[in-house]
């Protein structure tokens, strides 16, 4: 209460400096919400990864053609290696047939599936509308989030895809990765497609029902994806299997560049909070010469001084930091919920506690130097002061 | 019996540039238990500096002090606090008081200080709130008092600890002739009955009157002790107990 009262004394400065760092928390609040969504996609990301090995065509072996598929039978061989629970051909491509010009971020894809592996695939897209696309469906399309705007589409609508009608039978959720800016496709439908793209002298020598430009393999439990990548390579021919590894320190280092961006932001407007509570600690200490001097006369211990300077910075810190997270928690709420979609921010409990603890961290800190010039003051020299 | 003691106190103020002032020229004071004393003399003649030293709140260049017979101008500056929270009690010129703090509380702060629990801070500083006549004033900040009632908080602080000394730097320059009489009444009657020094510092005569002698000082030495004579036998004493003590 005396702290809260000393602290008050001078209102309009006390009300600044609180609100300095209740900007600072409401900052890290809002973008570590940001980034800890981020952070969880990745995450889940990196766990589909983690257990998957993909497989392309080996380099050369058909031929030379770069555009070589493979074959959908390569899934039966792969899936006698030792260590494979159950292998997926897919074809991707471009969703337009001429390479456009430079395109900010994923370029718009289409994808296919046989839809094997489903019961292993731990990366679950959700529908704001309709049904995922299943193998035996011919002329059916979902649509990323992204896309579904461009493409004008509603379930039940049809869209043209590299001049073809495609019926929608679903809109996919924001994942705020790949899947936003894809199609999906059934297997077959991807196979024509894909086949209908191919220059005139490669499409004659290809069957469309056999192609595939990739195999997921997932791993059983316990098996080193690793080590069966390297054995699918080993034994089966005119393949190239790559672990997850590549991968993940791909996102890793890429998404932790992202986030210790966000982070830094929030992070330097927290300091400058912290550097005007160390302002107004310092013209508190100045203004409170005199009084230093009448508690030293009367017995205060330089630790008692210091402890209560540190406690009215904290109490600064403290309260800014109580309503910065309240308003930032409630910003969080309350885009999300106005946001159609997936959520964009994830308010948790680390990032609150963390925050909070940050900010009085931070409180403490920036009153050291003004209590201790506090404490260290000759109380004569203080008393004279007027 | 000896309370305070000074011996050839020296203190300059270092003003810059080699500058300086020489504050103290030697000083030699003695003061006996339960006695009160005023010190007078024209300003800058070293009073405050005198008592700052006295009160344990500087440490002089040279010379000694000694409270109760112990040394203190050599301890530690933790010790000289502890001096001062348990030992000695400070009443000032005026803005004495803490501007946030009720009258309770700037009384319990000292009691705090000296290390008593929060609750037993409380009703100390309340009982020596009631002692000074400010019962029904207990819970108001310094703004809401007068200054002759907020002189009386700081002597309920002074007291609170139940300290040996008490050491006044003009307690009552800021107040009219009929308060300063009260507050002088009030220091008189704590002398009397509980047999606390008191040594205050004052440009009032009449507070000088009050008192039971009053020494002089002029460009940083005592130029009358107050005393009525000094028999020979004084000085023998003094070496005694120095000795003894
Ligand atoms: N901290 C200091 N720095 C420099 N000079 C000082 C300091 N404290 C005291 N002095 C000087 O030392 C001398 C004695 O000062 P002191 O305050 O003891 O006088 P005083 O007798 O109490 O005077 P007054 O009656 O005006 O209060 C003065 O010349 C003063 O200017
Ligand atoms: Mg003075």
């Amino acid at each position: 209460m005396r702290i809260i009262r000393n602290v008050f004394r001078r209102k309009l400065r006390a009300v600044l400096t609180i609100s300095g760092i209740m900007i600072g928390v409401f900052a890290l609040i809002v973008m570590g919400a940001m980034a800890e969504k981020i952070t969880l996609l990745v995450d889940g990301g990196l766990k589909w990864t983690g257990d998957k090995v993909t497989v392309s065509a080996g380099d050369g072996a058909m031929g030379g053609f770069s555009t070589n598929p493979l074959s959908v039978d390569k899934v039966n061989e792969i899936e006698k290696v030792d260590g494979v629970a159950e292998a997926s051909a897919n074809i991707t491509m471009l969703l337009s047939e001429k390479q456009s010009a430079m395109t900010m971020g994923m370029p718009p894809m289409i994808a296919g599936g046989d839809g094997r592996g489903k019961d292993y695939e731990s990366f679950k897209v959700r529908y704001i509308d309709g049904r995922e696309v299943k193998p035996a469906d011919r002329g059916k399309v979902t649509v990323g989030a992204d896309l579904a705007n461009k493409l004008n589409a509603k379930v039940g609508k049809e869209v043209t895809i590299r001049g073809e009608k495609f019926e929608v039978v679903g809109l996919m959720e924001k994942t705020l990765t790949a899947p936003d800016s894809s199609v999906y496709v059934s297997l077959y439908d991807a196979q024509r497609l894909f086949h209908k793209g191919m220059p005139d002298m490669v499409r004659g020598r290809v069957n469309p029902d056999t192609m595939a430009t990739g195999i997921t393999v997932f791993i059983k439990k316990g098996y080193n994806p690793e080590k069966v990548a390297e054995n699918i390579n080993k034994e089966v021919i005119g393949v190239k299997a790559t672990g997850p590894k590549v991968f993940k320190e791909q996102i890793g280092n890429s998404t932790k560049i992202f986030t210790s961006i966000i982070f830094g932001i929030a992070l330097i407007s927290l300091l400058v909070g912290g550097l005007s509570v160390v302002n107004t600690m310092t013209m508190a200490v100045t203004e409170r010469t005199r009084e230093i001097g009448i508690r030293k006369a009367i017995g205060a211990s330089n630790h008692a001084i210091i402890r209560q300077f540190l406690s009215e910075s904290a109490v600064i810190a403290l309260t800014g930091g109580i309503v910065g997270l309240g308003f930032g928690s409630l910003f969080v709420l309350m885009a999300n919920a106005g946001n159609t979609g997936t959520p964009l921010f994830l308010l948790t409990i680390r990032l609150m506690g963390g925050s909070l603890g940050f900010a009085l961290f931070l409180g403490i800190l920036s009153g050291l130097y003004p209590a201790w010039h506090a404490a260290k003051m000759n109380p004569v020299a203080a008393l004279r002061h007027e | 019996m000896t309370m305070i003691k000074t011996k050839d106190l020296h203190k300059k103020y270092e003003l810059g540039k080699g500058n300086h002032v020489h504050a103290l020229r030697g000083v030699d004071m003695d003061i006996d238990k339960g006695e009160m004393v005023a010190i007078m003399g024209p300003s800058g003649s070293g009073k405050s500096t005198a008592m700052h030293l006295i009160g344990c709140l500087d440490k002089p260049d040279s010379g000694e002090v000694y409270i109760d017979g112990n040394r203190v101008d050599n301890q530690y500056n933790g010790t000289l606090t502890r001096i001062r929270s348990r030992e000695i009690g400070f009443i000032f010129q005026g803005f004495n008081l803490i501007p946030t703090m009720t009258a309770v509380e700037n009384v319990a702060l000292a009691a705090e200080y000296a290390g008593a629990s929060k609750r037993d801070a409380h009703d100390a500083a309340k009982k020596a709130i009631e002692q000074v006549g400010l019962k029904d004033r207990m819970y108001h900040r310094p703004s809401e008092l007068s200054g002759g009632q907020q002189q009386r908080v700081a002597i309920a602080r002074a007291i609170v600890n139940k300290p040996g000394v008490i050491l006044g730097d003009e307690p009552t320059g800021d107040l009219d002739t009929a308060t300063s009489h009260e507050i002088m009444d009030m220091m008189r009657d704590i002398n009397i009955t509980t047999g606390t020094t008191f040594v205050l510092v004052t440009h009032n005569p009449e507070v000088a009157e009050a008192c039971d002698r009053t020494i002089r000082m002029r460009d940083g030495e005592v130029i009358d002790d107050g005393r009525e004579s000094k028999p020979e036998s004084r000085d023998l004493d003094d070496e005694l107990m120095e000795v003894g003590g």
